[in-house]
Parts: C-alpha cells; structure tokens; sequence
C-alpha cells in the first residue's frame, strides 16, 4: 500500500504521526514514545527533520521554533557492539561522574501552556507517573473526579518512562509479594480494562546467585514465595541452563526461578491511566512545575505553580524521586535520596530470551524486550546519591562485561541507546506512604526504590480506597515518614538495577 | 539498469541468498549489490515492505543485512571481501516473495499498536503471541565476539572530527599556523562531500600529513564521564579513548527522508548517496534518475548523473509519488501547477540534508529548530563556538551551506582555536 513513510526503522507513517498529534501529544520527546519513530536502528537520524516538520506543518497553532526541540541525546552515536563497549575497561574505584545528559528538555519551560491550571480542586498529585496517574485513576473510579494530576514534564518524562519494565512477585517482605501479585493481576487485564496494549508477557524471572550469602538470600525468600503462593524454585546451574540454553552461568552456584514473574512496556501504562482518568474528568496539567504551597493552621490550602494556584483539600505526593525537593517546598523533611541508575537498549533481534536474568549479585539484569531489544542495566556500588540523569561510557563498559560474561553471543550485537533515571531510595528500602506529620492533607506516595512501576496498580488501588473510605490499612500505618523518626524500619532486600 | 562506469578488473564475489555477486574488493557491500542491479536489501520491521539502500553514509536503516553470521549490519559501511556471506533480514519464506507483506494490505495507512485487539478475550493472546514471533530484526549471532584488545587511551591537542570540507580547511589552517591537531575521519579517504562533485565552489581536497590522520576511525560516542570530556572511536575493531583539549565537530550533513508516499521503495536514494555512487564507487544506480526536490541542489545531482552517461529527468520537481512493485518504476511530480507521472529507475531526493547535531548537543551545545532551513541546527557563533568552551563546531553543524561556505566556517574554527593558542 502507499504508505508515506517518516520513520522507516520502525515502519511509522506520516498518518501515524497526525493521529499523535489529534490524541494530544504535541511535543517531539512525546509524539516519539508514542508513535516509535526515532527508536530504531538509526536512533532518528533519518526521521526527526520530517517529524519536526510535520508537527510544524499540523499542529494547531502552530508550534513556535523554541517549541520544536530534537529529542535528548541517547548515546551512541552509531549502534556499537557490546564487546567493544567491553573492552574500553573501567575503574571500579572510582566514583562515577557526570555523563551525557539524556533528560535534557523534560522541563522545558516553552511547552508549558498558556491556559492557566484549574483555581481549585479537591484532590492534587503532584507527579504523573504512574503512581499519580494509577492513584488518580482510581480515585475516578471510585467517583472522585475532582482531581488535578501535575507534572513538570511530558508523561513518562520520569522514572515511570524510563524503566526496564521487569515485573516480579519474588520479594523478601510479605507486604511485597502481595502487592506485587495484586500488580500482575492488574496487568494481565490492563488493556481489558484501559483499551491499550501494554505487551504483558510472564517469561519468568530467572535470578543468579553468585555468593554463598546471596544463595541463602534466595533460598530464604523462595521459602517465604512458596508459603505466599509464589512458586519459586531454587534451580542448580545445569537447571538454569534448561531455562536459558546461551546462559554460561560462570561462577554461578544456584539459580531462583518463578515462571510467572513477567516483562511489560512501561509506557502504555502511562497512557492508560491518564486517557481513563481523564475521560472521568481528572484534569492532567503537564509541563507544569509546582513552585510553592500555602500553609494555614497545619494544612496545606493552596499548592502554587507556575500557571497559577490551586485551592485543594489534600494533596498527595507522588514525584518519585523528585520528591523530596517537592516536600522541601512545604517545609517537610523527606529521608529519600536520588540515585542514578543507567540502562540500555541494544538493536532488535528476533526472540530467543523467555525470562528477564538477574545476576543479584552485581545487579545485572537483562530481559528481551517485546520489539526484540535486550533492555537492560546494572547499578553502579559507586554512585553517589544526587539527582543526575546523565549517561556514561563506564556504564556501558561494566553492563558489557557482566552480560558477555553470561551470555557471549551477545558480544557482537550493537547498544543503539543508552539513558538513565533516578531511583527513589529511602534508608530502609521501603516506600514512604500516608499521612505527613505536622502537614495533615500531605500525603505521601514516594520511595519505591526502582521498583515503584510495579507496585503502582496495587498501591494505587488501596490508596484511593484508604483515602476515599477511611477505612484502617497497614500500608498507610506500617510506612509512614513518621517510622523513620520512630526508628521503626522495614527492610528489603531484593533490590536490583 | 545499473552499470559499472569501470570495467571490473580482478572481481570477488560475495553470496547473497545463495546467489553469486561479482564486487570489487574494498568498495562498500551496498555498491556491489547496487552494480550487480540488486535493490532489495531487507523487508522492513512491521509491514514487510522492500527496503534498499538510502543514504549510504550510516545513517539509516535501509541497507542493513546479515554479514557473516552478524545481524543487522549497514552495507553501505563494509568493504567488499572475497567470499563474504550475505543474508537478507526480516522475511518469510524470503525478502523476495515475503508473505508477511499481507501486514502492509491489512493495515493499509497504519496499524495501530496501541489499540489494535486491545482487551480483546483470546485474539489478544494470540496478538501477543504473533507479535512476539515476529518482533525483531535479525537473529543472533551464533558466535561470540572475536576477543577484543583493551581499549587504547590518547591524549591530544586540538581534535577535528570528520575530514570534509570543513574539517580538511580547519586542520589546513592548523597547519599553517603550527597548531598541534588530529584528524578523524571515518572513511578510508579524506574528502567527504568534495568528493562528489555537487559543489561548484568546493575547494580541491587537501591531503593531511598522514601523521595528523586516523582515516577508518568512527566516532562512536562523545562522553563527559570523567575529569575532561572525550571521544571514543572504533578504528580496526579497537576502541580508543580520546581526550582533548579543543574539539571541532565537522560531521556535516545526513540525508533525511522527505515525506512522500512510498519514500521507502528501493530506488529512492538520497542525492548524495547517488553522486558517491557515481563519484566515488563508479557506479550508475540507474539509467533514467529523477533528481526531485530542492532545484539547486538537483541541478547540480544532474550534471553528476549527465556526465556519467545517465538521463537525469524531473529535475527539481516536487515529488508527490513514488510507484513501483518492488523498485521504483516512476515518480509522479508536480511542476508548477502540472503534475505528471514520469518513469525512472531512481529516484534522488535532494537538498533533504539535515545537521548532524548529535554529538555537538551530547557535548552541551545548544541545538534549535531553524525555521527557515526547516532542520534542527546547532547555535554557535562566526567562529564556531559553541555553549561548551573547548567544543567548536564547523560546516553543516549550524545549518546547510555550500562546500566554499563550510570551508570557510572550517577556516574561521580553526583561527579561533589558534588565536586562543598563542
């Protein structure tokens, strides 16, 4: 058929690109997760000046020149194999610094709109990520409407936009696994329930334990899956190897495997709760920065941005790992720590990885994603905690080790991008929920430690139900701020990334 | 209806498929094919539409294939080698018949990947599923890396990235005037855009001393992750580290794709991938070649194509159409207020080139939309500096410019670093 072609990496058409625009989504970083283009092979060489064009050509009104920006630098220039990445070396001593920065443009002060915010609502959350956008939704559901959702960005600007979307009831705390087997049941019907594909796909999750320490670790929590409903086992190497033949499972002494643990892609979550939300009435404000809040007799009553006040009734927080600088805006001491936590994409291939692989021990995780990319990252033990949205060679050179370490026939495919996003990290690993002390209508909804995409359909769904009927629930007692002061801390140990 | 303006003395032959191609050892894998009348390269990601080769200078996706058991390979950046195994991507049963073409029936403008089944009970597991088969683009490699050398760490001077015309006046000038420099350039020959014969005020290329030279050297990646700022490039399989202590970024131009329907047909060819064709690897891609598109700059693709014995048509008409099965056989364009259909083997969309922003903006430049050009350019000023004290741009960086301009602007980079030196 005669299609007009702007992205051909991706096979996105021209018509593709208008029914963007006639959805909303205007800007390039937005039209670019929306549609695909620019995220194939060329990495938008050959399609950004036609895209650019032709939302200068169809929006209406037209966009401004300082409206049209190119999307954030994604290194590598050109896709380049994992194995020379390998060989440029690094020096685990060193602290990481700096890096490209790939989150340029989030806030760009010229795609704010003009239209001022609405004067008052009864409910503000702050953050459009998935856990504002989930709570706001439920809220919706639940007959509350009257709901402002704000954010400083484009929709999936933050960490919501910018995960591995690994899915996984394996967790070391009971409260966890539930909620994350409440969050699989939400997927599995989220395109039911929103009309939106999120490619939910349970390939499994297959972790590698290295250490003695870390097969204890797991043995422990698979005891503790298995009592929950979760059928972990715990497999030999030469089991593993069943699981995932390329795996070499070098210097690997057990495995834990659960089927049922599963990869999405993160975006149309995203999307889904915003365009349901709002078909309920919940206003979504985006490239809207929250500025201030006015305080009086221990309430919030007004939260200020830069396209005007609103009067509320509660606000709730919900910016991940912008939070804390947010809660500094009122006054309020939040203990989380942003830290920066890198990832790559490399080129598609066609599928041969059923389960997303997690070394526990360094942290290396990998997964093939749905379009065939193997997505994935490794934290870095050196990196200081502050907000930086950078992307660095060294992180390409220490995820190219570890991963051609596992699985060699990965030396000759290309990384075709790199980025990265904040983890939201509290001092105990576990989120920060309910009620703010001395701030009676701040709530909290923060400090998800990486794994906050996962959590956010279930955490969502009781939170609206906690706020909307006042009814007892433990996460909303047992994960407080105030537990901090109250020394009260609730670990967990299953983080990776 | 392609030909080789030179006879082919002492040929290799690649495979292809199972077939036999006749190459002259060291031209790109892309020309081959391209000289032995091969247009199809790979079926495309989602609606299985033939692709061939577009821009021939790394920047899109319509050339890549499987080389020697590697997936996803851009041909038009291999040199040929005797007995080299090449496979097409992405079809069922092959790129010639491919029945998953049906995708681009069904789906006749778009098919929406969000909504399409959404909910559905069953056909959307079966979308799942079907998706997941045939997601991806080439298959994985069955063997692991050769091993690699460690990555060689270099300090310099003053570096100059790309050897077209911007880049050779800045390092000419650098010469003269005694500054210590580096020259990177990703093909075996300096020259660049001067090499193919559009420019009526290119300036003759100028060859570097071989010791300020790394021909063969892609720059891969411009990084800022420890005490200074660096490059890093994939020369001969290595990857070498480089600082430095000023960088000029002369990367030119990359072709982009105008918007027309079937832009992607094999035969639609960027004009400098044409002119390079003909100028560099001495071969005519067709026999009938529309240069469509900006009038200047297909005036001048024309007397490229003249010269070498091809029938330039259409030239500097607006293209509305491309027709063809599996190639191009026409183009409909609109001249005036007439539209005609006019036949052709190729199709050279021209003046469709765009900065190659990319690294300058990773560095902290600052990149905007130009609304007159209609590009994304990088802002600096007469002498090339940019928001980041040691990184300088120069040529098409900052917006379209003929040959004699990007000298110049290569020319004044140059000085502003050398005047800074003294």
């Amino acid at each position: 058929m005669s299609k007009a072609l702007v992205c051909p990496c991706e096979d996105v058409t021209a018509s593709e690109v208008e029914h963007a625009i006639s959805k909303g989504y205007r800007d390039v970083e937005s039209v670019k997760r929306y549609t695909g283009f620019g995220t194939g092979m060329c990495q938008g060489k050959e399609c950004l000046t036609a895209v650019a064009r032709l939302l200068e050509a169809k929006c209406q009104p037209t966009p401004r020149a300082d409206q049209l920006l190119p999307f954030t630098p994604r290194p590598p220039l050109f896709p380049t194999e994992l194995s020379h990445w390998a060989s440029l070396g690094f020096d685990a001593q060193h602290a990481p610094a700096g890096g490209v920065p790939t989150a340029l443009g989030i806030t760009t002060p010229a795609l704010r709109p003009e239209a001022p915010v609405p004067s008052r609502a009864k409910v503000v959350i702050i953050g459009g990520g998935i856990m504002g956008l989930a709570l706001a939704y439920n809220l919706a559901d639940r007959g509350e409407t009257d709901v402002v959702v704000l954010d400083k960005g484009y929709l999936c600007a933050g960490a919501s936009g910018r995960n591995g979307g690994g899915i996984r009831a394996q967790w070391g705390t009971p409260t966890l696994i539930t909620l994350a087997r409440r969050s699989i049941e939400l997927m599995k019907r989220f395109a039911r329930d929103m009309g939106i594909n999120v490619w939910f796909r349970q390939g499994g999750y297959l972790f590698l334990a290295k250490s003695d320490a870390v097969v204890a670790r797991i043995e422990r929590s698979a005891k503790l899956h298995n009592e929950h409903g979760v059928p972990t086992e715990i497999l030999t190497p030469s089991a593993a190897r069943e699981v995932v033949p390329q795996l070499t499972l070098a210097g690997v002494k057990a495995a834990a495997w659960n089927p049922k643990d599963a990869v999405i892609f993160p975006w149309p979550f995203v999307w889904g709760y915003a365009a349901q939300a709002q078909k309920h009435g919940v206003k979504v404000e985006t490239f809207t920065r929250v500025q201030g809040f006015e305080l009086s007799a221990g309430k919030i009553v007004k939260v200020v941005t830069d396209r005007g006040d609103i009067a509320c009734e509660r606000v709730v927080l919900a910016a991940g790992a912008w939070s804390p600088e947010v809660a500094k805006l009122a006054g309020v001491h939040l203990p989380n720590e942003p830290h920066r936590h890198e990832i790559c994409s490399t080129e598609p291939l066609k599928p041969f990885l059923g389960p997303l692989v997690s070394v526990l021990d360094s942290g290396l995780y990998f997964s093939q994603s749905m379009r065939g990319e193997l997505v994935g990252g490794m934290g870095d033990p050196r990196e200081p905690a502050g907000m930086n949205l950078g992307s660095t060679s060294r992180f390409l050179a220490r995820y190219a080790a570890a991963l051609t370490e596992q699985l060699p026939q990965a030396g000759r495919v290309k990384v075709l991008r790199q980025w990265s996003g904040p983890y939201d990290v509290t001092p105990d690993n576990s989120p920060i929920l309910g009620p703010t002390p001395g701030l009676n209508n701040l709530l909290q909804l923060s400090g998800f430690v990486g794994h906050g995409f996962m959590m956010a359909p279930a955490v969502a769904e009781r939170m609206a139900a906690w706020m909307m009927t006042g009814e007892s629930d433990e996460l909303f007692e047992r994960f407080t701020l105030s537990r901090f002061a109250e020394g009260r801390m609730e670990r967990e140990d299953m983080i990776i990334g | 209806m392609s030909q080789r303006l030179s006879p082919l003395t002492a040929p290799i032959t690649l495979d292809l498929d199972g077939e036999t191609i006749p190459a002259r050892e060291g031209e790109p894998v892309a020309a081959s094919l391209i000289a032995a009348g091969e247009l199809l390269f790979s079926r495309s990601p989602k609606y299985h539409r033939p692709r061939g080769p577009f821009c021939l200078s790394g920047a899109c996706s319509h050339c890549l294939m499987r080389v020697d058991g590697v997936p996803n390979v851009p041909t038009c950046r291999v040199p040929a080698r005797a007995g080299m195994h090449l496979e097409r991507q992405n079809a069922l049963p092959d790129a010639r018949v491919d029945l998953l073409r049906a995708a681009d029936f069904v789906f006749r403008s778009w098919f929406n990947h969000h909504e399409f089944l959404a909910g559905v009970p069953i056909a959307e597991d079966v979308l799942q599923r079907v998706a997941r088969k045939l997601s991806g683009l080439g298959v994985l490699p069955e063997k692991p890396a050769p091993g690699r050398a460690p990555a060689v760490k270099e300090e310099h001077e003053v570096v100059i990235a790309g050897a077209g015309a911007a880049g050779l006046a800045a390092a000419k000038r650098l010469a003269e005037r005694g500054v210590t420099h580096t020259l990177f350039e990703r093909e075996r020959e300096v020259g660049g855009r001067l090499l193919l014969g559009l420019d009526p005020d290119a300036p003759a290329v100028w060859q570097p001393a071989s010791d300020r030279l790394r021909a063969g050297a892609l720059v891969v990646g411009l990084f800022a992750d420890e005490a200074r700022p660096f490059l890093v490039t994939v020369e001969k399989d290595r990857v070498h580290v480089i600082f430095y202590r000023a960088l000029i970024l002369a990367l030119g131009g990359q072709p982009f794709l105008p918007t027309f329907p079937n832009n992607d047909l094999p035969g639609v060819m960027a004009d400098r991938a044409v002119a390079a064709l003909i100028r560099r690897h001495e071969v005519l891609p067709g026999k009938t070649i529309a240069c469509v598109g900006d009038p200047a700059a297909a005036e001048a693709l024309s007397s490229v194509v003249r010269k070498a014995g091809g029938h330039p048509v259409a030239v500097g008409a607006e293209p509305l159409r491309a027709h063809g099965l599996r190639q191009v056989d026409a183009v409909t364009v609109r001249t005036g207020d007439r539209e005609e259909k006019v036949r052709c083997d190729v199709i050279a969309v021209c003046g469709c080139t765009a900065p190659s922003f990319e690294l300058a903006r990773a560095g902290g430049a600052k990149v905007a939309w130009e609304p007159r050009a209609k590009t994304f350019v990088v802002e600096a000023d007469g002498q090339g500096r940019t928001a980041n004290a040691s990184l300088f741009v120069a040529g098409e960086l900052t917006g379209p410019k003929s040959a004699g301009q990007a000298a110049a602007s290569g020319v004044a980079a140059a000085e502003a670093i050398a005047g800074g030196a003294r």
